[in-house]
């Protein structure tokens, strides 16, 4: 049994109209515990929306989402904001770091809700993603590429079992990029994580061994959610 | 500090405030002048009230001239005010005499040093009356009470602290109850003892003999025999005795009794301005209730998005609520502490102009189960004020705050 099915998955918004836009129509997607998939999609096609879904922040319009046996879609709220705290771990392509927090604390935080806090595994995964010696830095300290790295580490904090990764590079230059998406991989395969990461540059896909094409999962045709 | 769910509501509370920190100090600061200004209308008269009452000296009654009973206490208890009028030398023997009466002072006002009463009285005021249950008073070391014959004085604490006056200083004593430089009296008198403080009036005055005022040089002659009022110590139930004899049926003298009753009336006089400073208050209140009502709301939109993220990262619907409302205890908290310190602020300068205008003592630091409760208070108001902004923080949609755009 794979550890994120999918079946049937709908999910549209109104439009301005006063009609409804279909912006996720996903027969059949599956991810194997453990594994590390890019899909690749253009902009504005609804990766980002799946990748919500997925997350138990939006609830389809119909379908089935199952995350390592548990059917997302019928949870509660609350269970799932557990859900996310407990096995789901999330890196923005804005890296959404708390401008109020430091680099530990940030991390850190991520970990508090599901209750399973613990400082040295926080500093750890920073000290894996290079700042050590930054720990005690406030994003605003920091360049793009650290606070996306320090996003990473966010995203591993609570020792996750799905790493969600929308666009991570699209705000980093292609040094800082690939950086960060080796460090991504590799702390996901370090921790046993699997990982799917939606992005439209080709580059960044191509890092993956198993790869797909958005096109290919969404049955909406991207010209349709644009227009 | 990220082990349980509490500590990092506090945390994340504490840090939104800390980046909206001026918007946080106005709020926090206009509470504290509101709660300021309201325990201070309410504490400041209610402390002064019973600061007068305590400080009557241990006297029950006066009896003056025919007239305003507060306007007799105030001058001949208080020193405070001019002097009805005068009684005559007689009227104080019969009332000295009459039975129930337990003690009678006569004294005689009209003259000043520097502004600071001269009062005359008899010598006895200081050897036998109890100025306290149990208290008499008492003449600090080196000085004695003056004679009944002399141009001898007795000062009060504040008085001798005040104008350096101490054993052996010799001054003119000045006409009129207000300092006026060219109204000398040609009269010497030489300080001969210092009052050890009470904390009532009498440290504020300067006693000297009854028949120095009565034969000051310049006074009427017809002043000789006659005295300002007398301070009396009662038995039983002679003050309605008296009451009735004075004041229903006589026209010839004013008893001024009971002193708490008349004080009382007095401070009830004073009550259309403590209704202005209440109402001031409310309205200081209520426009600090609409800034950390404003304050949390403008926090809130801006963390928005902050927000979902935490929701985003497994936050509750409920923590960010708490965070809200963890935010509007943290204002009133600090609102009210620094009410606190501001009702500190205006009760110690309050009780100090009293103290230098009157001689009383006022404590404005006394607990009372009001001045407690008002803590619990303005936390609740703050609470209340933090509701809508936290209900707005329970509703506000995940997905919309972290609304894909593709």
């Amino acid at each position: 049994m794979s550890f994120l099915e999918v079946r049937c998955l709908k999910k549209s918004f109104p439009s301005p109209e006063g009609g409804k836009t279909l912006v996720v129509d996903v027969d059949k997607f599956s991810l194997q515990f453990g594994t590390q998939s890019g899909m690749k999609g253009e902009s504005g096609s609804g990766k980002t929306t799946f990748l919500h879904l997925v997350a138990g922040i939006l609830k389809p319009d119909q379908g089935e989402i199952l995350l390592d046996g548990r059917e997302v879609s019928k949870l509660s709220e609350s269970a799932r904001d557990r859900l996310r705290a407990e096995s789901i771990g999330y890196v923005f392509q804005s890296f959404n770091l708390l401008q109020g927090f430091t680099c530990l604390e940030n991390v850190l935080l991520a970990s508090s809700f599901a209750g399973q806090v613990k400082k040295p595994w926080a500093k750890e995964l920073l000290d894996r993603v290079g700042l050590s010696q930054r720990m005690h830095y406030y994003p605003r300290q920091l360049s793009i590429g650290q606070q996306q790295r320090v996003a990473v580490a966010r995203a591993l904090a609570n020792r996750p079992k799905l790493v969600l990764a929308d666009e991570p590079t699209g705000n980093l230059d292609p040094k800082n990029g690939q950086k960060a998406l080796s460090l991504l991989k590799e702390l996901c395969r370090e921790n046993g994580s699997a990982l799917l990461l939606v992005s439209h540059e080709v580059k960044v896909i191509d890092a993956f061994e198993h790869q797909l094409r958005w096109e290919d999962v969404n049955q909406v045709p991207s010209s349709t959610i644009e227009e | 500090m990220f082990q349980s769910h509490f500590s990092v509501i506090i945390l994340l509370a504490w840090r939104g405030l800390k980046q909206h920190a001026f918007s946080s100090f106005v709020a926090a600061f206009t509470i504290s002048m509101a709660g300021g200004l309201f325990l201070s209308t309410w504490k400041i008269k209610e402390e002064a009230q019973k600061a007068f009452v305590n400080s009557s000296g241990g006297f029950d009654a006066v009896l003056g001239a025919r007239g305003s009973k507060l306007q007799l206490i105030l001058n001949a208890m208080f020193h405070l005010e001019a002097s009805p009028g005068n009684l005559s030398w007689e009227q104080y023997e019969l009332i000295r005499d009459t039975r129930g009466v337990k003690e009678a002072y006569p004294i005689a006002v009209g003259d000043n040093y520097h502004g600071y009463r001269l009062v005359g009285t008899l010598p006895e005021l200081f050897q036998q009356h109890e100025w306290k249950t149990g208290r008499k008073y008492e003449v600090q070391g080196g000085g004695r009470i003056f004679s009944a014959d002399a141009k001898e004085a007795l000062v009060g604490d504040f008085v001798a602290r005040k104008l350096g006056l101490s054993v052996r200083s010799k001054f003119h004593p000045y006409h009129g109850l207000d300092f006026d430089e060219k109204k000398r009296h040609e009269d010497t008198y030489v300080v001969v003892g210092v009052l050890e403080p009470t904390g009532t009036p009498a440290d504020k005055v300067i006693w000297i003999p009854i028949k120095g005022i009565q034969k000051m040089e310049g006074h009427d002659p017809a002043a000789a025999q006659s005295v300002s009022a007398v301070l009396l110590v009662l038995r039983g139930a002679a003050g309605f005795q008296l009451d009735m004899k004075y004041n229903k049926q006589g026209n010839q003298a004013t008893l001024a009794w009971p002193v708490a009753a008349t004080l009382a009336s007095f401070f009830d006089k004073l009550s259309w301005f403590e209704d202005i400073l209440a109402l001031v208050a409310f309205f200081v209140a209520l426009v600090g209730a609409l800034i950390v009502f404003a304050t949390l709301r403008t926090v809130m939109h801006e963390k928005k998005r902050e927000y979902a993220i935490l929701r985003c990262l497994g936050a509750s619907r409920l923590v960010v609520t708490c965070v809200v409302l963890a935010q509007s205890l943290l204002l009133s908290l600090a609102g009210a502490l620094g009410a606190y310190l501001a009702y500190g602020g205006i009760g110690f300068t309050a009780a100090h102009l009293i103290r230098e205008q009157t001689g009383v003592v006022m404590d404005p630091w006394s607990l009372d189960l009001g001045y407690l409760a008002f803590f619990p208070i303005v936390i609740v108001l703050g609470f209340v004020s933090g509701l809508i902004p936290a209900l707005q923080a329970y509703r506000s949609s995940l997905s919309e705050n972290l609304s894909p755009k593709s």
